[in-house]
């Protein structure tokens, strides 16, 4: 079938617009896509809700945040988006393809790390990879890089959720949570603690050990 | 089905028969009467509001639900966090509160106005349905009190039709909505009182975190009390 003019137009427009900012995943996210592409809602719901609740307005700091997928959703309304990750892979991925103004990325395992304070500090699917006995770190690197009346969002499988999980997510998850584990360690950081579930891209308040993926949102910092 | 099986199954609904003969009976009046024969969606969703309520404010909590009614989604704040009181200024649906649900002492409620309770501060207080029917000068003074109300690290939750859904509102509903919100200016009034806002959006029973302008319902959460 012949092209459209306006159809023509739409592409040409398109092209013209895009120039040369293709878009070129890291290793882990064209796995990702090949072995399991439903996984891209999964996470991009994750991060949708995570930018809802703490992005608008505020400068949001990312630990953890790979090749910048979620880092497109929690920049749009940001003042500015600030990821680390310990992945030189993903981070060179993460500065040739996010290169506005408004994206930071650093090479940083961030949990000795200063990068100065931030309005939000967003961190999914990274707590379940810090060994138990290490993860005080991992809540001490949340609450360093806030302002006082802060906000973090921390997202992690369930730990009910853990046999159905892939072999090779099974081999990186040493730390797994509940969503009463979460939210007491949470707690013990900020004020006001709110808990969240997730199935597939659906986020909902229902019953928590049957929440495939959980969310604790931690709102002002303890002690300020 | 042979006789057998069907005896069996008769005499263990008898058995959990007399496990819920044992409850006092529940008998609706006024409002979740007439939502139960006119719209019983409503009751639906108004519950699906405060089981979110329930989730945010999380157990072990102090709640005060302003404008209770007749004290259906009180008595699930009061199961889910551990004690509520209900307020509401409608003689009448105190009183058929109080006949379901008092004789159990996680629950009380109180015919009156809620701002002259200055007896203690909440670890939470939800008011559904109240502040559309504030006259809009007076709203913010509204949210205020409401603030006032909190206990320092308490949380509020507030649900109001969006003002986008207006025109999809029956007269009944519309004639009383004086001060409708968009999701903007609910989360800007609030912000005046309180460090963190999130503005929730509901279609239905479903709570979620999707464009505003589409949004049936709000749900407002709202903690850190400004000084």
């Amino acid at each position: 079938m012949s092209e459209r003019p306006d159809e023509k137009a739409t592409r040409d427009t398109t092209e013209e617009r895009l120039g040369d900012r293709r878009v070129k995943l890291s290793k882990h996210w064209s796995y990702n896509l090949r072995s399991d592409p439903k996984r891209l809602p999964f996470v991009l719901a994750r991060y949708k809700f995570a930018a809802r609740l703490g992005s608008k307005g505020r400068s949001v700091l990312e630990l953890g945040c790979s090749e910048g997928v979620g880092a497109l959703i929690l920049a749009e309304q940001a003042t500015h988006y600030t990821g680390l990750d310990l992945d030189p892979d993903a981070i060179a991925r993460a500065k040739e393809n996010w290169t506005e103004e408004r994206f930071t990325f650093h090479l940083d395992d961030f949990l000795g790390s200063d990068h100065g304070t931030f309005d939000t500090v967003v961190s999914l699917d990274v707590i379940e990879h810090i060994d138990a006995d290490a993860d005080d770190r991992f809540f001490d690197a949340i609450v360093r890089h806030l302002e006082p009346k802060g906000m973090a969002i921390v997202g992690t499988p369930n730990v009910t959720s853990a046999r159905y999980a892939s072999p090779l997510s099974q081999a990186g998850h040493v730390n797994m949570f509940s969503a009463e584990r979460l939210a007491t360690r949470m707690r013990e950081n900020f004020v006001n603690v709110f808990s969240f579930g997730m199935n597939d891209e659906v986020m909902h308040t229902g019953y928590s050990p049957m929440c495939h993926y959980i969310f604790a949102v931690g709102c002002t910092k303890r002690g300020e | 089905m042979s006789d057998e099986t069907d005896a069996g199954g008769s005499d263990r609904w008898h058995d959990v028969r007399a496990m819920m003969d044992a409850t006092p009976g529940v008998a609706f009046e006024h409002q979740i009467a007439d939502w139960l024969r006119q719209s019983p969606r409503r009751m639906l969703f108004a519950m699906s509001y405060y089981k979110f309520a329930a989730k945010m404010v999380g157990a072990g909590r102090c709640v005060l639900d302003i404008g209770c009614g007749e004290g259906l989604g009180t008595w699930l704040m009061a199961v889910e966090c551990g004690e509520a009181k209900g307020i509401d200024l409608d003689t009448d649906a105190v009183a058929s509160a109080q006949r379901n649900w008092a004789n159990d002492p996680r629950i009380s409620f109180e015919c009156g106005d809620a701002f002259e309770l200055a007896d203690r501060r909440w670890d939470a207080v939800i008011d559904f349905d109240g502040i559309e029917h504030i006259h809009p000068e007076q709203a913010d003074s509204y949210l205020a009190k409401i603030a006032g109300l909190l206990a320092p690290e308490g949380v509020v939750v507030i649900g109001t039709p969006n003002i986008t859904s207006r025109p999809h509102a029956s007269k009944r509903a519309d004639a009383g909505n004086v001060n409708l919100y968009s999701g903007e200016r609910l989360e800007t009034a609030l912000k005046q009182l309180f460090d963190h806002v999130f503005v929730f959006s509901a279609n239905d029973e479903v709570v979620h975190t999707g464009s505003w302008l589409m949004a049936h319902y709000f749900l407002a959460l709202a903690c850190g009390k400004k000084a």
